[in-house]
């Protein structure tokens, strides 16, 4: 089935996974509302998305949406039913999703910092150039200038405040 | 410091006194990148060996200088640098050190110190090369802030204020992680070769030598301490 995904989003009351799409009839949008069953405030966002994802009346329509975006949609579903305001849920998202440049991990036991550790892993995937890619080169040198005219990183003042 | 919670260490490291072998180790804090780096520069031909009772990593390698071969063990610290110390042994024999902060995290940047000053007080001659990790083109978006600014066109410090080499590298794309380790084989290599090492601990065995003579001798005079291998510069 040709399925070209335009737009995917999440409906609170009745709980539903919408989805706007274009079939073989180019130019013309089609909806389809996936409802969210045995979902509470709970549940595990990362589940949803997969039990939905691998759903096989709708397998097909979700190829193109990552497994991402529907665990993100869930965090807001999650948070709705938490009584959360929509910023709060999106700052709760931010703050679960991202590294934080001035937290020391150091200081965080194993399971904390494993979480930082595959937010980074994410980012490093996208960025990575892998050996079976075309253009791969394993030996690449770049030369950068090290010398006084330089910008200061900003960071070597003693007294520069923490949140510069 | 490291004295507490250190663990015997049992792994043979006489090794590292014979002359086709070196040492590298690796330092910085956690998630800084540095088992990534280990993994770009070895490829496929990476076969870490986790001595977990030691918590440490090690990574086996041969390399090529000046048309000899080389036995390079790098160390790596699995999870040791949360302490923000590495026991004793970590440090024992090395030939040279990969110092790596993530050019992302000022935080990582400021340990520097802490982690050059253990290396010092274990190691105070080795060739230390201080790397700058996490260069990627691509904007960090993970990151809260300071998205985007070019790191590598920025000035740090700490490298020049002790006179060490700086690389700006990304375990991602690759950019002079290969020159860095060979660069680091190399100055291991040459540290090995022209190490003061084993004329210090010549030294200081005559010295002591001597002053057990001077002690028999001239009793009642006061006794000079002994010498100590030169502190950093």
């Amino acid at each position: 089935m040709m399925c070209t995904a335009k737009k995917c989003g999440i409906r609170f009351q009745p709980p539903a996974v919408i989805l706007i799409y274009e079939n073989e009839m180019k130019g013309k949008s089609r909806q389809r509302i996936m409802p969210v069953r045995n979902f509470s405030k709970y549940s595990d966002c990362s589940r949803a998305a997969e039990q939905l994802k691998n759903n096989p009346r709708h397998k097909g329509y979700l190829e193109q949406v990552s497994l991402k975006q529907l665990e993100k949609l869930f965090s807001f579903l999650r948070g709705y039913l938490w009584g959360q305001s929509l910023a709060e849920t999106m700052e709760q998202i931010q703050r679960e999703t991202t590294i934080d440049p001035e937290e020391d991990l150091n200081k965080l036991d194993d399971k904390e910092l494993a979480k930082r550790k595959s937010i980074m892993d994410e980012l490093f995937e996208k960025n990575q150039k892998k050996k079976d890619d075309p253009n791969f080169v394993y030996d690449i040198e770049v030369e950068f200038p090290q010398d006084e005219q330089l910008q200061s990183c900003g960071w070597d003042t003693e007294s520069a405040d923490e949140s510069s | 410091m490291a004295g507490d919670r250190a663990k015997p260490c049992e792994l043979d490291q006489e090794k590292y006194d014979a002359d086709d072998n070196v040492k590298i180790i690796c330092l910085g804090d956690s998630a800084v990148g540095k088992s990534k780096l280990m993994e770009r520069f070895l490829m496929d031909g990476f076969q870490p060996r986790q001595l977990s009772t030691h918590a440490l990593t090690l990574y086996k390698h041969t390399a090529t200088v000046d048309g000899k071969t080389v036995l390079v063990d790098f160390w790596d610290t699995a999870g040791q640098e949360r302490f923000q110390s590495m026991h004793a042994s970590y440090y024992h024999k090395a030939h040279a050190c990969i110092m790596v902060f993530d050019v992302q995290r000022k935080i990582t940047y400021k340990n520097l110190s802490t982690w050059y000053t253990e290396l010092r007080e274990f190691r105070p001659e080795i060739p230390c090369i201080v790397v700058a990790n996490k260069i990627d083109d691509r904007p960090m978006s993970y990151l809260l802030s300071t998205a985007d600014i070019k790191m590598t066109q920025k000035s740090f410090s700490f490298a020049r204020k002790f006179s060490l080499p700086l690389y700006f590298v990304s375990a991602a794309d690759g950019t002079n992680v290969v020159k860095l380790f060979s660069d680091a084989i190399r100055l291991a290599v040459s540290y090995k070769q022209n190490s003061r090492d084993f004329m210090d601990e010549v030294l200081q065995e005559l010295e002591s030598i001597s002053l057990e003579q001077k002690e028999e001798d001239m009793l009642g005079k006061e006794q000079r301490g002994r010498v100590e291998s030169p502190s950093p510069s």
